[in-house]
């Protein structure tokens, strides 16, 4: 449902993604590996619209949307936790995660129980709920970004590099959380980007490796 | 100290009063550049021409209605149309056929582009205007003046300065607040300002934002403009004298702060009356000063806060 078909991006001229073809089926659970560098980001945001492909083709359930507006992906079900978390500092936590399925113009009904929805599944957020976004550790911020992400991507979240700068005990929450949400919302594919192969061994079933922006065998 | 104020309290005191009408007229035109600035990332210097425009046209508009019969109370609710109208138009054809093909230039060019329509703008207006001074006061006039006691004797202050421009102000400082924090049109501008490319991937269209973020941006700038047309005669230079205003505002206060440009256009606004009624010479000058003092300690203005830059 998720498809990138022969994708090819310049940024200021390099090359940072060669020739990449990688497809998340529905309710898939994948994992993009490679270095710092290698690409993994690029092709996170070039799924959600936010650089354009040079050449190849964005497909999104069966469509081409290589030229869609980015904006339009959480109509499309896609939710997306960038590396950096990217959360609105002045907002409390709750008004983070409620603001993409605010924009979507959902049902108030529907948004509730979406947001009580990511409260069973990451019951810390509940705690952390009515604190500014600022204020949180990193740690913090990544299970928020997954939360937020929840909120819109019914279909697909796109988490880059959850576990990136985690402490060992977060992570293993987090590492949890993906656990709970497989079971729980096992229509929703996860498109999972990590460093070190081994830590989501047992949370996906395929694997794309991707080194100097081309995709090798796994 | 004390002496000082036994002999001149009374002289602050109307200083302070004189300085409310201009410290709102100055909020209101760089609230709205702070607004642009944090939304499309663009140091509009086109904002004064959008205040002038505004001054001029509610004037024209008024001096119109009122010769076909419009009633006096009728002309404060006129000024604020007019400068809806203002910006209504200008705002939308601005940033559509203009900004909107600048966004990813560097910011030089950026500045070059608003200033060269800034400059642009000051030659219609002298073209639509001419270069007489233009007068239209009935809004000031119809509200009539109260008499402020100065020692034995009494000072006459308009009521439109004393109390209608600052509070105008006030209701667009509270309104501004609560929208920006309380809508969701007001908190997806708070997102899109925060960080753009985070608020697109949560499916906010930026284009539709910066839109009517400059727009409403302009009618702000018009806002002003127009309600000061009142109390002075219309020539042309006044965009640039309020670009410059409020230009300092905004360097003042920082970026993104409703409140601190309300606190700073204070400061300014009184600082400068102050100045006119202590040490006249000073009066262009004070707000400058008051910068350079805060850009010196804070040098990312009162209330603004450090970013980092992203690479």
């Amino acid at each position: 449902m998720l498809e990138l078909n022969g994708v090819s991006v310049a940024i200021a001229g390099v090359p940072v993604l060669r020739n990449v073809s990688l497809t998340v089926p529905a309710g898939g659970r994948v994992a993009l590996i490679g270095r710092n560098g290698a690409g993994k980001t690029t092709t996170l945001r070039t799924l959600m619209g936010l650089v354009t492909a040079g050449s190849g083709r964005v497909m999104i359930h069966g469509e081409d949307e290589t030229r869609l507006p980015s904006h339009h992906r959480t109509r499309h079900g896609i939710g997306y936790a960038p590396e950096d978390r990217r959360l609105f500092g002045s907002f409390t936590v709750e008004d983070n995660m409620l603001l993409p399925a605010q924009v979507l113009r959902l049902d108030p009904s529907e948004i509730n129980r979406r947001i009580e929805r990511v409260y069973a599944l990451l019951p810390e957020l509940k705690d952390l709920a009515p604190r500014k976004a600022a204020g949180l550790s990193g740690g913090q911020g990544k299970m928020v970004a997954l939360g937020r992400a929840l909120m819109v991507g019914t279909r697909a979240v796109l988490l880059d590099e959850p576990f990136q700068g985690l402490a060992p005990a977060l992570a293993l929450r987090y590492a949890e959380a993906l656990k709970r949400l497989r079971a729980a919302l096992p229509d929703v594919a996860i498109l999972i980007t990590e460093s070190n192969p081994e830590l989501l061994r047992p949370l996906v079933e395929q694997t794309y490796v991707i080194e100097r922006g081309e995709i090798g065998a796994s | 100290m004390a002496e000082w104020f036994q002999d001149n309290g009374l002289l602050l005191g109307l200083a302070l009063l004189d300085g409310l009408s201009s410290a709102g007229l100055i909020f209101l035109v760089a609230v709205g550049l702070n607004l642009v600035f944090g939304v499309l990332r663009i140091i509009n210097v086109a904002h004064g021409s959008l205040y002038a425009i505004g001054a001029y046209s509610a004037a024209s508009i008024g001096i119109f209605l009122s010769g076909r019969g419009l009633p006096d109370w009728a002309s404060i609710p006129t000024l604020i149309l007019s400068a809806a109208l203002v910006g209504a138009i200008l705002g939308p054809i601005i940033e559509r056929l203009l900004l909107r093909r600048i966004y990813a230039q560097e910011e030089v060019v950026q500045l070059l582009v608003t200033f060269a329509l800034f400059m642009i703008l000051e030659d219609v207006q002298k073209l639509l205007w001419g270069v007489q001074p233009i007068h239209h006061d009935t809004a000031m006039r119809w509200l009539g003046t109260i008499d402020v006691p100065f020692g034995a004797d009494f000072i006459p202050f308009t009521n439109y300065q004393l109390f209608v421009l600052p509070g105008i102000a006030i209701v667009t400082l509270v309104g501004l607040a609560w929208f920006l924090r309380r809508t969701l049109t007001g908190r997806v501008i708070v997102a899109v300002t925060t960080d753009r490319e985070a608020a697109t991937a949560m499916g906010i269209d930026a284009a539709k934002v910066f839109l009517l973020t400059f727009t409403f941006g302009a009618m702000l700038a018009a806002l002003g403009g127009a309600l000061s047309s009142p109390t002075a005669a219309l020539v042309p230079g006044i965009g640039a004298q309020t670009i410059v205003l409020s230009f300092a505002v905004v360097a003042t206060a920082g970026l993104g702060q409703i409140e601190g440009a309300a606190l700073t256009s204070l400061m300014m606004g009184l600082g400068r009356s102050i100045a006119v009624y202590f040490e006249p010479e000073l009066e262009v000058v004070v707000p400058y000063i008051i910068m350079v003092l805060v850009l010196l300690v804070r040098p990312q203005g009162l209330f603004g806060v450090i970013e980092t830059r992203r690479v």
